[in-house]
């Protein structure tokens, strides 16, 4: 708790929480209402066209997201075993591995784990795992397993893969139309793209908030407010707390109050939060005065689904997910948040459990540094587990790190 | 009964076979100074195109020294790692390209990586669709490989086009049919020996290969005989650079029947073709969905096991081995429902994880063990 009193807390974070509560709670009692309202439940990555599943009233849960919050509740250690005495490796993915061990072992997970899906959706631009991962849930669960298969981009965007995924996508219409009895509105479809759009648009100008010197935010702001752009996204709720945090945040950068009590130098971070021991690692950086004004993960959910047909636009905002593209263009986007937020240095969470995140990050790294001449320090942990999270080496090169910025 | 002719070349033609494959390409540039190779690293890679366009596929394997490059992490496959370790001082310069193809997370990166620091230029990656049976895949998948093969063409100055790529697919079928009478001669020779005569064909020009094989079969047809005693197996898992786990299952008392290993018989079988397609493209494409998916595609929830349980049934093999690769995950997520599929079968399974292809003492209590359980 000590940890945390330093943190400078955001009004909204109290909003936050109902937020999150409801949607956890609608999604706990869904056995109650689902079902007469003939609105199944579906298991669905983060980086899956939410917006398809809404326009057919399909209530979606995010086992990612609770592997976050089972690794902040301290539970995923337990939930890991679990999995591993089933069979799989330690070394697979630990959001995957803790979410079996929540299925496997509901009485050990938070909230007795998550409600048992009618059926399960991935979309693979943001790893492979998430097909073996839904395949096992598709056979413990005995549900449909709905794949899409969103190409890996080497370069730009390329008309055979938005027809491909288009078509999956044309599919995905016609399973839902028999799976819900409902028609497929492509009216429906457009509106709730456009409350996508109105919460990541607002995300987007938060982030860009902080741009301001001293930032108004730091990296656990981003990664504790970003659950609604994931869980929440092309709903009316989502928009309404995004418009309510960036107000706040806008008055932060009025009052030039920053996330710190006093920021001295300027960091970008590169990879999902470490979850296990969030606040006392980012601790190692602000009680030196060193700010997260920006990250790569927390963008990943700024991308608008373009004006024009719904489909479409949707099949290259989905295909387009930075995890999706090269190292190239990773590289350039660590560049240009260098640029554009000012940053003294940068900081990349190695993530054993997520390969396509990490294993391009030193290649990324020497590039970054060439370009911009600004520092990289690599950290190895993971982002669930806390057996990969080595506390002394990680703070001992922290600290070398922070004195070389501060000279 | 073959006469002593035939004979001498034919045990000449198994030497050759087992030098090749234990050399790994390593002697192409003495050996066949007036080809041009190509590298590759998985069975997805349609080797015909890389014929096509007048080059010859060379898979690319670690060396038995792992490296460990600072471009990668420790929790990396030794796959990725020894080969870019022997890529970076420059072993595979002679090459004229790489050719990658979207599997798992780990070569998604080691292309990007590859590209960054072995060579922008001659690195390509082809993405085959993941769910082979999807909408649209088989065109999104025709498509892809009309690019590779117009990169392989300007990359080797050739202008490939039907009859070239008819020529490289007769090449290639008649490549996976003799490989085809080889498997069926697995249960009767040493694992190893199969496993090498296998990987020689994904390491040396193609026509010598196909030369040096007809001319072995024939010897390899009257040396087979009844595995006797030994234990009838099945084997699964992804690359393997060297023949030490079955040379391992030999001394144990073991015979591997059944092969499903990314450099085994997995890279060479022909699935019937449901029908010639007038566009060619598409006619090679199909044998590339149809063949045994590998744990990175998907072609239906059980399609792997059933594959595997039919192949072990018709073998006869009483048990399975699962072999994973540290750190390869798309091996390791499907070594759990394949090993209780199979249990559920009645074929007892051991999953064995290896660093490498190389198996030392661990592995050999183990193996043993299991191997005289059945």
């Amino acid at each position: 708790m000590g940890q945390q009193r330093r943190y400078k807390q955001l009004e909204s974070t109290a909003q936050l929480k109902k937020l999150i509560t409801r949607y956890y709670a609608l999604s706990r009692y869904h056995r109650l209402w689902g079902r007469p309202l003939k609105r199944p439940l579906a298991w669905v990555t983060s980086g899956a066209p939410v917006e398809l599943l809404r326009a057919f009233k399909i209530h979606s849960v995010y086992p990612e997201q609770y592997g976050a919050l089972c690794s902040t509740s301290k539970a995923t250690l337990g939930l890991c075993q679990e999995a591993e005495a089933a069979g799989y490796s330690p070394d697979l993915c630990s959001y995957a591995t803790s979410n079996i061990g929540s299925v496997l072992k509901a009485d050990i997970a938070p909230m007795k784990g998550l409600p048992k899906p009618d059926l399960v959706v991935a979309c693979n631009n943001i790893c492979g795992t998430v097909l073996k991962w839904y395949e096992a849930l598709a056979r413990h669960f005995q549900v449909p397993l709905i794949v899409i298969d969103t190409p890996f981009l080497t370069g730009d965007m390329t008309d055979h893969a938005k027809e491909y995924v288009l078509e999956q996508f044309k599919d995905l219409i016609s399973q839902m139309e028999k799976l819900t009895g409902r028609n497929f509105n492509p009216g429906e479809l457009g509106k709730i793209s456009d409350l996508s759009n109105e919460a990541v648009g607002l995300w987007k100008e938060i982030r860009g908030l902080c741009r301001a010197k001293p930032s108004p935010l730091n990296g656990p702001d981003l990664f504790i407010h970003m659950a609604p752009i994931v869980v929440l996204r092309g709903t009316r709720e989502a928009a309404d707390y995004y418009r309510l945090l960036k107000d706040e945040v806008k008055k932060r950068v009025e009052r030039e109050e920053s996330a710190l009590e006093e920021e001295k130098i300027r960091l970008v971070w590169d990879n999902i939060a470490i979850w296990s021991n969030m606040f006392k690692f980012f601790k190692m950086f602000s009680e030196r005065g060193a700010c997260f004004v920006t990250d790569t993960y927390t963008g990943g959910w700024s991308m608008e689904i373009a004006p024009g047909d719904p489909l479409e636009s949707l099949a290259a905002t989905y295909t387009e997910v930075f995890l999706n593209r090269s190292p190239e263009f990773r590289a350039k986007q660590i560049i240009d948040l260098i640029k554009e937020f000012k940053a003294d240095g940068f900081v990349m969470h190695s993530n054993r459990s997520c390969k396509p995140y990490s294993l391009v990050q030193e290649v990324i790294r020497k590039r970054v540094m060439q370009e911009t001449g600004v520092p990289g320090l690599v950290v190895e942990a993971d982002m669930a587990d806390p057996r990969a999270f080595a506390e002394e080496p990680i703070r001992n090169r922290v600290q070398a790190f922070l004195e070389t910025l501060s000279d | 009964m073959l006469n002593m002719d035939q004979k001498f070349k034919g045990i000449d033609q198994i030497d050759l076979l087992i030098d090749e494959a234990g050399l790994n390409g390593d002697k192409r540039r003495e050996r066949y100074p007036d080809r041009k190779f190509y590298g590759f690293f998985c069975s997805y890679l349609p080797e015909e195109l890389v014929l096509a366009a007048g080059m010859q596929p060379l898979r690319l394997f670690p060396s038995s020294l792992q490296g460990t490059p600072a471009e990668l992490p420790a929790y990396c496959c030794s796959l990725a790692k020894g080969t870019l370790s022997l890529a970076k001082p420059g072993t595979y310069d002679d090459l004229a390209g790489y050719g990658f193809v979207h599997t798992c997370d780990t070569m998604q990166c080691l292309g990007g990586i590859w590209k960054d620091i072995v060579s922008q230029d001659k690195t390509y990656m082809i993405v085959p669709p993941v769910m082979l049976g999807a909408p649209g895949a088989d065109k999104y998948f025709r498509i892809e490989a009309e690019n590779l093969l117009f990169a392989l063409g300007q990359l080797n100055k050739s202008n490939p086009g039907n009859s070239e790529v008819a020529a490289a697919l007769k090449l290639c079928r008649q490549v996976r049919q003799l490989a085809g009478e080889l498997d069926q001669l697995r249960p009767m020779l040493p694992s190893q020996l199969v496993s090498a005569l296998l990987r020689a064909g994904q390491v040396m020009p193609r026509e010598e290969y196909v030369s040096a094989l007809q001319n072995a079969l024939p010897v390899l047809k009257e040396k087979a005989e009844e595995a006797g005693a030994r234990k009838k197996l099945l084997v699964t898992g992804a690359v393997l650079e060297n023949d030490s786990f079955f040379s391992m299952v030999e001394e144990l008392g073991g015979r591997v029947v059944a092969d499903d290993t990314c450099t085994g018989y997995r890279h060479f079988i022909e699935p019937p073709i449901k029908e010639e397609t007038e566009n060619l493209m598409q006619t090679l494409i199909n044998r590339y969905i149809e063949m045994p998916p590998c744990p990175c595609r998907n072609r239906g929830l059980d399609t792997r096991l059933n594959y595997l349980e039919s192949l072990a049934r018709r073998r006869g093999a009483a048990a399975a081995i699962i072999l994973i690769r540290k750190y390869c995950d798309p091996h390791a997520w499907d070594a759990v429902p394949l090993a209780k599929g199979l249990r559920d079968a009645g074929i007892q399974v051991l999953v064995m994880e290896l660093e490498g292809a190389g198996v030392g003492g661990q592995e050999r209590t183990r193996l043993q063990a299991f191997i005289e359980s059945l």
